[in-house]
């Protein structure tokens, strides 16, 4: 355990990166990685620091992680502010008994009341995203049955969408892949995606879609009877595709068709929350109040896990009174350390800033890429809002056309990225681009500007 | 006065923006609830108002170590001041090492970690684990999870149908996760067998799971799940028949052993895993709580190389992501907490305080009728309470012994959960005789009162 307490930083990443990189190699089972593979190609890197939004790893590299973790280290890395706030509590209490709460936690809650829209009142803490998510399905089933509609029990939600990785909510949205765990969990309703550049119909405008993938949902509640539909669940901006914005009449209608058909709906705010879309949450770009929001990722910019769903006083009330309460416990849900870390985090965000940062930088960085598409033909569309960014990979450009498997162009990019020393994994057909949200224009300039050389350089060796 | 202002303030805040588990905030507001606990040390919590309790279940039965013990906070903080999260695609030294550290502790071949942050998606992590492994090897058709009743697994919509008791109203949630197989618990005391022994218990319930996959059709059947001790029922020991024949019985189907220890591991049962009593080892692991004290979530799925073997190759791997999982500093965290356990003996203070105790609270039943059992390993200990002993009857709703006996522990100065009619024991590891002493006085009181109120007749 001595490398913990070792003073100096530099032997001790050079002793013990290979050490740890063979230990991962042979025990650690990582996010959809081979550790064959890895093994034969000399990874995993292993990170030892970070500062702002740049990391180092135990070779002494720097690199510039684009995508702020997985999205979510929002203020960036190493403010010791939070580490400072975690520390206070642990020396306090680290944990609390049954049947009790802690002062951070109840600080958070009211916190969280306040900066999200309407009147979302409620807060149960979980740790993570598919935990928030999971939470909210729960609720709005158990909701429907309190009010003496145990019938509504399908949840729709658009395909190409993320929303977790458990039970119910890793059969929401999607993109393939799932055979291994069928069969699905039941109930599951797939409406279309708001995204008018995939759009099957040519030349739809994002006006079209919005009302084309709106009304889709009204007609699946409408064809499964809405005595059977529990939710509607969505991102405000779907990273999973893309960051493809929808159109402005979407989530109006969104609110309007469940409020007529009295469905649930759950805004998936993991990751637009905090800051990510240039508001504080994303659907305030278009005051929508959902009925639950689910949010992780941001709340503590992932310095430790946390999540929360956060419920109106309408859907909260239904629970209120000795025999009506909501049966769910988990034993990290509320966790008083990383409340305490939460609340700092916040803190942060909202004296720096950092909000309006990521509008400004966010809509600067959408410019330059779109010069770059100007040079580069591969790029067939770029979009996004605040630092949430999406930029759409074609063979051509008029027919929107994909690159063939067999040209591995995620795997060429990928390796041109590395190159680069920009941290930035992409697949055939999207790069995905959500820096940490303290990102300065320089650094902006100077993401655009290797994303430009690796590009050009990936397309100089493609084959013609 | 100001600071009691204060407290009114956050109470206040916290029936208004907070949603507890399992706690109703209209009821907490009218009794001047909920306690907010401000600080701990050992054992012991001190509330708002600064009384002093012992958490006699140490959290969820989580908090191992105990409460207040700064190396952790100190190991959190300086990972956290050198690195707090990992770009995509890569991984830090603390998560290696800590994958490594579970890799060498936990018995025979178990050996490939994936860290999450919860018992839930632990658990979770283990079934998606079991159903892609049949599928890898050609057997997709096997989807069908074998749980006991009795028996809890998590809350996530993947775990929720797992197990479960009478009390446990799922009902808002349906439908049901698909494949839900349902066995009987190696309970000897709950069985319906009169007079039947532990080891009769032990093999009338596995012999039961082999006839479900039977029944069921192996080729249907991808796990069993199963926690050494359950705790629903109130820290159920199976006879020490049970493991092995479920281990035999699983080879024999190709059915994956899942064995759950959020609550069993790091030391609860006086062995640093419960299987370690049986000498089995399972397919699939999965530890929560105790890895880390609940000083910051921090759970794990560990699986054999057997089964981790087929997800190695390029194509092969298992596609599963949760951004919380491998956090570095709550590895960091979890290595210093494992590093306590095994320096300072928590596991065998665990095994002999856990049997002091024991014998203490038995030997309360010469004076309390209202004592059906006492049972449990190590410090996962239950009492489970009855109307009249012989006939197990239980007591009625309108006795409200649960009620009745929280209030009576809280004014005793405990901290302890009376879950239907049996009170859960789990304190820390830490824990001491002369702290044993204090908690089974208190009960003893309270126990007292609560035969006197319902007319029960003592003996004296």
């Amino acid at each position: 355990m001595g490398w913990l307490s070792m003073p100096d930083n530099t032997t001790t990443t050079i002793s013990r990166g290979p050490e740890a990189r063979q230990a991962a190699l042979d025990h650690l089972w990582m996010h959809n990685r081979s550790w064959a593979t890895d093994a034969e190609s000399g990874r995993p890197p292993i990170i030892t620091s970070g500062n702002g939004v740049h990391v180092t790893d135990a070779e002494g590299r720097e690199w510039m992680d684009v995508n702020g973790g997985y999205m979510c280290v929002n203020i960036g890395y190493g403010r010791h502010e939070l580490a400072d706030a975690m520390r206070e509590q642990m020396s306090k209490l680290v944990y609390f008994p049954q049947g009790t709460t802690t002062e951070p936690l109840i600080e958070l809650a009211s916190k969280l009341s306040d900066i999200t829209p309407g009147n979302l009142d409620r807060s149960w803490p979980v740790t993570g995203g598919s935990e928030a998510n999971e939470t909210a399905i729960k609720i709005a089933r158990a909701y429907h049955r309190r009010r003496g509609e145990a019938g509504r029990y399908k949840i729709i939600s658009r395909v190409g969408s993320y929303h977790g990785a458990l039970g119910a909510t890793m059969w929401l949205g999607g993109d393939g892949g799932r055979e291994d765990y069928e069969p699905a969990f039941p109930g599951m309703l797939y409406a279309p995606q708001p995204d008018s550049y995939n759009s099957p119909i040519p030349g739809e405008t994002d006006s079209e879609a919005a009302v084309r993938c709106a009304q889709a949902i009204e007609d699946l509640i409408k064809f499964h009877g809405p005595s059977s539909v529990a939710a509607v669940i969505a991102e405000p901006v779907s990273s999973s595709m893309g960051a493809a914005v929808p159109g402005d009449e979407y989530w109006p209608l969104l609110r309007q068709i469940c409020d007529r058909y009295g469905v649930i709906l759950i805004a998936d705010e993991v990751i637009t929350g905090f800051g990510r879309t240039g508001t504080m949450f994303a659907l305030e770009h278009w005051n929508i109040t959902p009925d639950i929001m689910t949010m992780a990722k941001g709340i503590t910019s992932s310095y430790v896990p946390l999540a929360n769903a956060i419920v109106t006083d309408e859907v909260a009330d239904v629970f209120a009174g000795s025999d009506n309460i909501f049966k769910q416990a988990l034993t990290f849900g509320g966790h008083p350390v990383t409340a305490a870390v939460a609340l700092k985090n916040i803190e942060i965000m909202e004296t720096e800033g950092l909000v309006d940062n990521s509008a400004e930088i966010g809509a600067h960085i959408l410019g330059r890429l779109n010069d770059l598409a100007a040079e580069h033909p591969m790029i067939g569309n770029v979009r996004g809002r605040g630092l949430l960014i999406g930029v759409e990979l074609v063979a051509d450009r008029d027919t929107k056309t994909r690159f063939p498997k067999d040209v591995q162009l995620g795997n060429r990019l990928s390796d041109a990225f590395e190159a680069e020393s920009l941290i930035l994994r992409c697949g055939d057909d999207r790069i995905g681009i959500g820096p940490s949200l303290c990102i300065t224009e320089t650094e902006a300039d100077e993401l655009v500007n290797r994303l430009d050389r690796a590009i050009t350089k990936v397309e100089r060796g493609l084959p013609s | 006065m100001t600071q009691q202002l204060e407290i009114d303030e956050l109470r206040n805040k916290s029936t208004r923006h907070l949603w507890m588990h399992n706690r109703d905030w209209i009821t907490m507001a009218e009794e001047g609830e909920p306690m907010i606990a401000v600080e701990g040390e050992g054992v012991r919590i001190i509330d708002a108002d600064g009384r002093s309790y012992i958490d006699v279940n140490g959290g969820y039965n989580s908090v191992n170590v105990g409460y207040g013990r700064q190396e952790i906070a100190d190991a959190a903080y300086e990972q956290m001041t050198q690195l707090s999260y990992f770009p995509y695609g890569t991984t830090t030294e603390p998560t290696a090492l800590l994958a490594r550290k579970l890799a060498q502790m936990t018995p025979g071949s178990l050996s490939r970690v994936f860290p999450v942050s919860g018992g839930s998606e632990a658990n979770e992590t283990a079934l998606k684990i079991a159903l892609a492994y049949h599928r890898r090897r050609g057997d997709s058709r096997r989807y069908k999870v074998i749980s006991r009743i009795g028996s809890y697994h998590g809350t996530t919509a993947g775990v929720l149908w797992l197990g479960g008791t009478q009390e446990t109203q799922r009902d808002d949630f349906e439908p049901a996760r698909p494949g839900m197989v349902y066995a009987p618990p190696p309970s000897a005391y709950h069985s319906p067998v009169s007079g039947e022994t532990d080891s009769e218990c032990a093999v009338r319930c596995a012999q039961a799971i082999e006839d479900l996959i039977k029944f069921e059709g192996p080729e249907t059947v991808a796990a069993v799940i199963a926690e050494p001790v359950a705790i629903p029922l109130g820290a159920v020991v199976p006879g020490d028949e049970y493991w092995p024949m479920l281990r035999d019985i699983c080879d024999r189907y190709g059915v994956l052993l899942i064995a759950d220890e959020v609550i069993n591991g790091f030391g609860r049962t006086g062995r640093m895993f419960a299987v370690e009593h049986w000498g089995v080892v399972p397919d699939i692991m999965s530890v929560a709580k105790g890895v880390i004290s609940s000083y910051l979530p921090m759970a794990a799925t560990i699986a054999t190389e057997e089964v981790a073997g087929v997800f190695a190759g390029e194509e092969d791997y298992l596609r599963h992501v949760l951004t919380a999982s491998g956090h570095p500093v709550s590895a960091a965290a979890s290595l210093k907490n494992i590093e306590i356990i095994e320096s300072e003996g928590m596991v065998e203070n665990s095994a002999a305080v856990g049997a002091y105790c024991k014998e203490q609270l038995e030997a309360m039943m010469g004076d309390h009728p209202s004592i059906g059992d006492v049972r449990g390993l190590g410090l996962l200990m239950a009492i489970e309470l009855v109307k009249d002993r012989e006939t197990k009857a239980p007591f009625d709703p309108s006795d409200r012994v649960a009620d009745r006996l929280n209030e009576s522990f809280k004014k005793n100065g405990l901290i302890l959960r009376v879950g239907g009619p049996i009170i859960h024991v789990g304190p820390p590891l830490c824990i001491t005789k002369e702290e044993v002493d204090e908690i089974v006085h208190a009960i003893d009181l309270s126990l007292w009162e609560l035969e006197g109120d319902l007319g029960m007749a003592q003996y004296a």
